[in-house]
């Protein structure tokens, strides 16, 4: 194996846990809610633009970390408002198309407005770092790219800390595992939803502040979070949390590799050839369990 | 007098009012925005028999429109083929790919499709940008030739105006409309939308839901590779632009806002939307920004909200309030 394939791989683990960490947000509210919520890449974008304003209040790696903070802080708000206004209303009467159908409306409006309010002009968050850069040996990176790596772990950690050890947490995956038999037990549902939702779009908003510190940011970068997090999630299998963390880890190293060897045009088609193929051979996901986080 | 006979009143005055409508409005921008309602028309008819009829939803629509565009507009510049058959062979080829999809997509549904679908349209964009010797890639193809003239007789007609293209524009609507009314109002139809609301017990009576599916699959993607074939030399130009996501978004706000699993529905959905986004244009010099969109996303929200039944659904509640009250 040569010292580039390596490098490869681990740009890949780098861009894949940012796409994991999204993909989290998504499969967490599909498992519970049975939402295909297309919108989530914009809920990456809103945080990715916290970020920018954040860095240009505060800077340095202070303002890095405050970023993340506001991001989490500003989606998880938004994601709880869209909830009640946007989604909440059809829970009752709910069809796959129409989920769908107003998830997308969402996505085109949150969009636009982004183009409203933001300017087509694409932004940056600047590297706190100054560009350093660290050698593994094998390979290297920048430190900043390596701190997103294990920010969006520490952030997973967190999650699965919440979802095990918490009350709402246990309440959260036991909606997700049966939601009538939870209503029984005396979860109050609608709060779940809400949580749910919430936390769902703040991994979004927190993705998104990697994912803008790893790529341009502009309003209508959404679009590909969105797909990319829908990738990895019928990768890992709908609502599986696990199989979302591996997906994403999959899908950011077969995209390095494949743009690296195969053609470099084809980058942003990779994910799709993949899920074609899961979706042909195991429809489940790769990671077993049908259903449930 | 009967409803039959007030039923074929009703379209005799329609279509006199769209044969007259160029002898009255004069303006060519008028013209090209009622060609463009005329083609997004053809498109949301063909995105709504599949979405509306057998409750699957296609989110990779655009590809199928511009597939039929590049068809069209790559055999009438290679090799000649005359622009009236490149239509249809476009519309072909598009049915092609049709079938290519649906036969893994039969497997698929709700988001599985939705995701499928767009990749699917995402990876035939790529191609349509990268295969630069046919396509000439993100340039597109310009110039793409004009409709023949057409003689009968001494008669002769000319497609240079966008005037003449809105008379075959509007002859190709009429001949989608009929096709997918003899379609929905046949045995087939009928099979279809028993399907659509229960498809276990359509199946226990011997209907096999897949072959119906791939069936609509097949004539759905026919009819937006025939919209693309008419937007290709109508606008003589083609780019990968046309394969992109948003433009499967445009159709299905149409569909959804005008009523969706109707008639109707696409056809007032797609010209009410196509001139609220035109009248919208002209405000950005007012307003200095491009709002246009924004409405989109607002209006298919509180569509789907508060009017599921589209625009079809409000003049019926309208119409069936004013007979009430006579």
């Amino acid at each position: 194996m040569d010292s580039l394939f390596l490098q490869q791989v681990l740009n890949g683990l780098i861009t894949g846990s940012v796409y994991s960490l999204i993909a989290i947000g998504l499969t967490m509210i599909f498992g519970v809610m049975k939402i295909s919520n297309f919108a989530q890449g914009d809920y990456s974008m809103v945080g990715a633009y916290t970020a920018v304003f954040v860095m240009a209040w505060v800077g340095g790696w202070l303002g890095w970390i405050g970023s993340v903070v506001a991001a989490a802080a500003v989606v998880g708000l938004l994601g709880v408002v869209t909830e009640r206004l946007v989604f909440r209303p059809l829970m009752t009467r709910w069809t796959d198309i129409d989920m769908i159908m107003v998830s997308i409306g969402l996505f085109i409006l949150l969009d636009n407005l982004a183009q409203l309010f933001f300017g087509a002009t694409p932004r940056m968050i600047g590297d706190p770092f100054g560009g350093t850069t660290v050698d593994l040996g094998v390979a290297s990176t920048s430190l900043l790219r390596l701190f997103c790596f294990f920010f969006a772990g520490i952030t997973i950690f967190c999650l699965e800390l919440f979802l095990n050890r918490s009350r709402m947490g246990v309440a959260i995956r036991a909606t997700s595992q049966n939601r009538f038999a939870a209503q029984l037990m005396g979860i109050d549902i609608n709060q779940v939803y809400r949580i749910t939702f919430g936390v769902g779009a703040l991994l979004a908003g927190v993705g998104g502040v990697l994912y803008g510190t790893l790529f341009a940011i502009y309003p209508t970068m959404g679009a590909l979070p969105t797909l990319k997090a829908f990738a990895v999630t019928i990768l890992g299998g709908m609502g599986n949390i696990r199989g979302a963390i591996w997906g994403g880890l999959i899908l950011g190293v077969a995209e390095a590799l494949g743009g690296n060897y195969i053609a470099m045009e084809y980058k942003q088609a990779i994910g799709f050839f993949i899920i074609i193929l899961v979706l042909l051979v195991k429809p489940s996901g790769l990671f077993g369990r049908k259903e449930g986080a | 007098m009967s409803a039959r006979l007030r039923n074929i009143l009703l379209w005799v005055v329609a279509l006199a009012v769209l044969i007259l409508l160029p002898q009255v409005v004069e303006d060519r921008y008028f013209m090209h925005i009622a060609v463009m309602a005329g083609i997004f028309t053809i498109l949301t008819l063909s995105w709504n028999l599949l979405a509306g009829y057998t409750g699957q939803l296609n989110l990779g629509h655009a590809a199928f429109y511009g597939i039929g565009a590049y068809t069209s507009a790559i055999l009438a510049m290679q090799t000649g083929l005359s622009p009236w058959l490149g239509l249809f062979a476009g519309g072909l080829v598009a049915a092609l790919f049709g079938l290519m999809l649906g036969f893994p997509a039969l497997r698929l549904s709700g988001p599985y499709l939705a995701i499928t679908t767009i990749g699917f349209a995402e990876i035939l964009r790529l191609v349509a940008m990268n295969w630069v010797e046919l396509t000439r890639g993100s340039l597109g193809l310009s110039g793409v030739p004009l409709l023949t003239p057409i003689h009968i007789g001494d008669w002769r007609m000319q497609f240079y105006f966008e005037r003449d293209y809105y008379y075959v524009v509007l002859a190709a609507v009429l001949f989608t409309l009929f096709c997918i009314r003899r379609l929905i109002g046949s045995e087939f139809g009928v099979t279809l939308q028993a399907m659509r609301d229960d498809e276990a017990g359509a199946q226990s009576i011997g209907i096999n839901p897949s072959s119906y599916k791939l069936a609509v699959f097949t004539i759905s993607a026919f009819f937006a590779g025939f919209a693309g074939g008419l937007f290709a030399h109508f606008a003589r130009l083609v780019s990968p632009e046309l394969l992109a996501l948003h433009n499967t978004f445009d159709v299905l706000t149409m569909a959804m806002i005008g009523g969706l699993g109707t008639i109707a529905g696409p056809i007032l959905g797609a010209v009410s939307l196509t001139i609220l986004s035109e009248a919208l244009r002209s405000m950005e010099e007012v307003l200095k920004i491009d709002i246009r969109l924004i409405v989109y996303g607002l209006l298919l929200i509180l569509t789907i909200l508060f009017m599921r039944e589209g625009l079809v659904g409000v003049i019926k509640n309208v119409w069936a309030r004013v007979k009430g009250d006579r």
